[in-house]
């Protein structure tokens, strides 16, 4: 029913999407070499501030990446036991319900010199002056934890459930107490979902705009505020193209050890 | 087995934190005062009349609204056409192929909208709605992919075979077997495409022009300026909006795909 001309005609939409992607990436490698050149990347890559803002954006993702699943963890454990995980996973789920821009805005209402947090701990009398959390890369941290938790735990719930549920009352059975049930049966059985949506969260945290611009001004810049200064306040298209070519470099040589080791991981549980 | 206290300690606070975001929107919506603060310290519908009231926010709306409609429509499309059609090929070559499909997943937005910015540019569709919609296609066909995907392998393929057996022409065995089935992986592309689109702000922001935004571009604009509760009435709707379209979705088809996708992407051999 389906020939090979057919299945071409059937595919051909979607390949002319695909095209549009490759003509993007394409074109910003093409632009970067043919305009800024090499001689560009040796000026940033010398320069002590692009340098600060290289490895801000490195630790913020590894940091935030680091937090989701620290948190993430005992949150998917959690839902995975509970008999009511549909309405939990509601709750998880429920910022996807408004923009990116605006559940930041709700962190700037919440972490401002005057407000919500601040103002409650000043009203009970546990500080006296404000503390300045927001306008630092803390609040960017704060910002992108909350912003992409919930993808890893999707990611980690997954794997949960998808355990043999067996495999955990027989380490009971054997005589393991909960803890060496927990570390010898079921983290090892989840750790796809970890090393998958920690991969997910470190890729979109390095390439974060709008959380580190409304949350971290435009001082304690990361490589896509960056991107943004010098599109719209510098105008130098050739130094963000090559900034662009840096993150996206940047987010492969973070994310490549994760892909390996969830290879490897996937490897290990399917042959034991 | 049930979970010890510290973790579910843990959980409680950030199953309370997690929503947190969304209650201080709504709650500073109904603000009488220009200042965006939580708890409001009154009662009205002030924001809502502006939001109402304002053209350009209006606009925004509209072209947010369409851009997303047109976007899940022609992704959910394409990845209908896609899934067919990979359905049978070889092992090898679907494989490539849906990397392929899935790799805007695996660039950094701020990256991608330079590369955008650049090739648009150059022909002609800078900052235009045909410029815009591209590049949310691009952004779209991941998610809407998946879900048509995941709900085409699991119809059996002996159902469409039997229709043709019993007299069925190879189009009316799809429209009238395959397609039905294929109905939960539709809605939830559907459902993708057109909030992906319409919360998309990364790259949009490098794509609007001087005279034409998305609402979430607009939405960022006005906080940077001034942070008066207008934005939080906007965001109120677009969050009853949402909302209702998930709603809508659980009633029609059920949200049971969503778990069928995860568990797809676990097991990408299955």
């Amino acid at each position: 029913m389906t020939g090979p001309g057919r299945r071409l005609a059937l595919f051909a939409p979607m390949g002319l999407l695909i095209a549009a992607f490759v003509l993007s990436v394409a074109g910003l490698l093409w632009s970067s070499a043919t305009r800024g050149g090499i001689g560009l990347y040796v000026e940033l890559l010398s320069d002590p501030g692009i340098l600060r803002v290289l490895w801000r954006t490195v630790w913020i993702a590894v940091a935030t990446t680091a937090a989701c699943a620290l948190l993430g963890y005992p949150l998917a454990l959690f839902l995975a036991r509970s008999p009511r995980r549909n309405l939990w996973l509601l709750l998880v789920i429920s910022p996807w319900l408004v923009s990116i821009v605006v559940r930041t805005f709700g962190w700037v209402v919440l972490l401002g010199n005057r407000g919500v947090v601040n103002t409650a701990l000043r009203d009970w009398g546990l500080i006296d002056a404000p503390v300045r959390v927001l306008f630092t890369p803390w609040a960017v941290l704060i910002g992108l934890v909350h912003v992409f938790l919930p993808f890893m735990v999707i990611a980690i719930l997954s794997s949960l459930l998808l355990q043999d549920r067996r495999l955990e009352e027989a380490g009971r059975i054997l005589g393991g107490t909960r803890w060496q049930t927990f570390r010898r049966v079921t983290l090892p059985l989840s750790l796809p979902g970890v090393v998958g949506g920690s991969s997910l969260v470190l890729l979109m945290s390095a390439g974060a705009i709008v959380t580190p611009l409304l949350l971290g001004g435009l001082r304690d810049r990361m490589l896509g505020t960056q991107i943004y200064t010098e599109v719209f306040q510098v105008f130098n298209f050739e130094r963000a193209t090559a900034m662009a070519v840096i993150l996206l470099v940047v987010a492969l040589v973070l994310v490549a050890p994760l892909r390996l080791l969830e290879a490897r991981v996937r490897r290990r549980l399917e042959g034991a | 087995m049930r979970t010890g206290f510290p973790t579910r300690a843990l959980a409680a606070l950030l199953l309370v934190l997690l929503p947190a975001p969304l209650v201080i929107v709504i709650g500073s919506s109904f603000s009488p005062r220009a200042v965006l603060g939580f708890p409001p310290p009154g009662f009205s519908w002030r924001w809502y009349v502006e939001f109402l009231g304002t053209p350009s926010w209006l606009v925004a709306f509209g072209i947010s609204a369409a851009l997303a409609l047109v976007s899940a429509v022609l992704t959910t499309l394409a990845s209908i056409g896609a899934a067919l059609a990979l359905r049978r090929a070889p092992a090898r070559l679907r494989g490539i192929a849906e990397t392929a499909i899935l790799a805007p997943l695996l660039f950094p937005h701020a990256a991608l909208a330079i590369g955008f910015l650049g090739w648009l540019g150059m022909a002609g569709l800078g900052g235009s709605f045909a410029g815009m919609l591209i590049a949310h296609l691009v952004l779209c066909a991941p998610f809407a992919y998946r879900p048509v995907a995941v709900s085409l392998a699991q119809i059996d393929s002996s159902l469409p075979e039997a229709a043709t057996i019993l007299g069925a022409e190879p189009g009316q065995a799809f429209r009238r077997v395959v397609l039905p089935l294929l109905r939960p992986g539709i809605a939830a592309s559907l459902l993708f495409g057109f909030i992906i689109s319409f919360d998309e702000v990364t790259v949009s922001m490098f794509l609007v022009g001087p005279e034409f935004t998305t609402l979430p571009v607009a939405i960022y604009a006005r906080l940077n300026d001034s942070a008066d509760p207008v934005v939080a009435a906007i965001s109120s709707i677009l969050i009853l909006l949402t909302a209702g379209l998930v709603l809508l979705m659980d009633r029609l088809v059920g949200l049971r795909i969503f778990v069928d996708i995860e568990e797809d992407g676990r097991h990408p051999s299955a």
